[in-house]
C-alpha cells in the first residue's frame, strides 16, 4: 500500500490511471480485433527479424514518493535481430537521480526463441532470456530493478499465446542483484534473489481492417509486473496500462502507466509514466 | 543447320524464362502489420524477385519473379523464417509444355525436381498453379495429413532417397513435393 504523505499526491494520479486502466481492459474485452504482443514493459517471446537494427529511446518519469518529485530516466536502446531465433538488446541509463543528469549504468539482454508453433493469425512460442546489468547509484531499497536501480542479472523464460484477437504473455524469471561498485546490495546477502513474473495482454483497436502498411495501428495493452523477494517473502504486483501508435509499419510511440496493486516490497518509486519511441530498421545489413 | 540451333536456342532460352513466373505466399504466426511489413521488407531483398505485394489481412504476398530467374522455393521459406515466421502456404505459377504427370511420381520441370502428390494422372500445358507441400512450406498439422497421399520417404526429407532411385533418380537430390 502506498504510505503517508505520498497518498496524497500519488491518488490523483493513481485514480486517473485505474479508470485508464479499466476504460481499456473494456475496450481490450469488448472489441473484435486482431491482438498484439509488441509488449511494453516486458518482452514477448517472439523475436525481431534476422539482420534488423531496433533503436529505443526509453523516457521514464516515475515518481518519488518520499521525494514529491519524479526521476526522469533517459535509457537509449540498440537491439539486434542477430537471427530469426535469437536477439540482444544493449542499453543505456541516463538520470536526475543523483541530483544532476548523469549516467547511472547499461543492460544487456539475450532472448532465444526456443519453440514455435504457428498457424495463420495465431502461434504459440516460447523463449529463454537472460539480462545482464550493471550500475553505480546509491541502493536504497530491497526491490531489484535490473533497468533502472541494480547492477545484477536475471535468467528467465516466456511464453506467448497468440489467438486471432488475443494476444497474451506470460513470464518468469530469477532474478539476482550484485554490488552497485562501492554500494553494497544490502546488509544480509540472503535478500539478494528474487523472482520476476509478468503476465501481459495485447489487442489491436485501430485499425479495424487492414489495407496498407501506412495506416496508424493502435493498440492497447494491459500488464501486470511482480516480483517476490525469496527471502524476505515480500512482493509487489503493478499494473501497467499502454496505448501504442505503430507509424508506418516501423515506428512505435508507447504511452504507459504502471502503478501498484500489491506494494509489500519497499520501492522508493512505483508509480509513473514510460514514454517510448521506437525505430526499426529491417535488412539493416546483408 | 545453323538456322536450326538458333532456333533450338531461342526455344530453349523461352522455356527456361517461362519457368516459374509468380508465388503466393501465405505466412503463419502474425496478425499485425509491423510483422507483416518485416516478411515484406525480408522477401524484397531476394535478387530474383521484381515485385512483392503484400495482403496484410490474410498474411499473404503475391510474389513476381525476375523472367528466366533460377527460383529457390527454400530461400524464400528462409526468408520468411528469418523475419520470425512460418510458410503457411506457398503457391507457384509454373509452365508446362505438355508435361505428363503421373500421381505419386517424380517429374522433372526445367531442372527443378518435383513429386506430384494427390494428383489425378494427366497432361498438363501452359501455366499452371501447384502447391509445394514440403515440410516447412504448409503447417505442421498439414504436414502430417498429407503423408496419407505419398509413402515414398523422399515426402518426409524433401530429399531423393531410396525410393527415387527406382525411378532414375540419383539419392540427395533435392525435391519439391507438389499438388494442383
Amino acid at each position: 500500500m502506498i504510505t503517508g504523505a505520498s497518498q496524497v499526491t500519488v491518488v490523483p494520479f493513481s485514480f486517473l490511471s485505474m479508470k485508464f486502466n479499466y476504460v481499456l481492459l473494456l475496450m481490450l474485452f469488448s472489441s473484435r480485433t486482431h491482438a498484439q504482443e509488441l509488449f511494453t514493459y516486458t518482452e514477448p517471446a517472439s523475436n525481431m527479424a534476422a539482420k534488423s537494427i531496433g533503436i529505443r529511446i526509453n523516457n521514464s518519469f516515475m515518481r518519488e514518493a518520499s521525494l514529491s518529485r519524479y526521476r526522469y530516466q533517459l535509457s537509449p536502446e540498440i537491439m539486434w535481430g542477430a537471427s530469426g531465433k535469437l536477439m540482444v538488446h544493449a542499453s543505456a541509463f541516463f538520470s536526475n537521480w543523483k541530483g544532476s543528469f548523469a549516467g547511472d549504468g547499461g543492460a544487456l539482454y539475450v532472448k532465444y526463441r526456443f519453440y514455435s508453433q504457428d498457424e495463420v493469425h495465431s502461434h504459440f512460442r516460447m523463449a529463454a532470456f537472460g539480462r545482464f546489468a550493471f550500475n553505480n547509484t546509491h541502493l536504497h531499497q530491497p526491490a531489484i530493478d535490473l533497468n533502472r536501480h541494480n547492477s545484477g542479472y536475471e535468467a528467465g523464460m516466456v511464453a506467448t499465446k497468440l489467438i486471432n484477437k488475443i494476444a497474451l504473455s506470460a513470464g518468469a524469471g530469477f532474478l539476482h542483484a550484485m554490488d552497485n561498485g562501492k554500494y553494497k546490495f544490502t546488509i544480509n546477502d540472503k535478500y539478494r534473489n528474487a523472482l520476476e513474473y509478468n503476465l501481459s495482454i495485447g489487442k489491436l483497436l485501430l485499425p479495424k481492417e487492414y489495407t496498407s502498411y501506412k495506416q496508424v495501428n493502435l493498440n492497447g495493452m494491459i500488464e501486470f509486473l511482480g516480483q517476490s523477494n525469496l527471502a524476505l517473502g515480500n512482493s509487489y504486483v503493478d499494473m501497467a496500462s499502454v496505448l501504442q501508435f505503430i507509424i508506418l509499419s516501423r515506428m512505435r510511440v508507447d504511452l504507459g502507466y504502471r502503478f501498484s496493486l500489491l506494494n509489500d516490497l519497499k520501492r522508493t518509486a512505483s508509480n509513473g509514466f514510460l514514454v517510448r519511441f521506437e525505430y526499426n530498421i529491417f535488412n539493416a545489413y546483408h | 543447320m545453323k538456322k536450326l540451333f538458333f532456333m533450338m536456342v531461342c526455344f530453349a532460352i523461352v522455356q527456361v524464362q517461362a519457368q516459374v513466373s509468380r508465388a503466393t505466399l501465405v505466412a503463419s504466426g502474425l496478425t499485425c502489420s509491423m510483422c507483416s511489413n518485416s516478411i515484406n521488407k525480408s522477401l524484397k531483398t531476394v535478387d530474383y524477385i521484381v515485385k512483392v505485394t503484400a495482403n496484410i489481412r490474410n498474411s499473404s504476398f503475391d510474389i513476381v519473379f525476375k523472367p528466366g530467374a533460377a527460383v529457390n522455393f527454400d530461400e524464400l521459406k528462409k526468408k520468411v523464417e528469418d523475419a520470425g515466421f512460418f510458410v503457411a502456404k506457398l503457391t507457384v505459377t509454373l509452365s508446362f509444355n505438355h508435361q505428363p504427370v503421373l500421381n505419386d511420381k517424380h517429374v522433372r520441370v526445367s531442372g527443378i525436381l518435383f513429386h506430384f502428390v494427390n494428383v489425378k494422372d494427366q497432361e498438363l500445358d501452359g501455366e499452371k498453379e501447384v502447391q509445394i507441400l514440403d515440410k516447412g512450406f504448409v503447417s505442421a498439422k498439414q504436414f502430417k495429413k498429407n503423408q496419407a497421399f505419398s509413402s515414398m520417404e523422399c515426402y518426409k526429407t524433401g530429399v531423393t532417397g531410396s525410393c527415387c532411385q527406382k525411378a532414375g533418380e540419383p539419392a540427395g537430390n533435392r525435391i519439391y513435393h507438389i499438388t494442383i
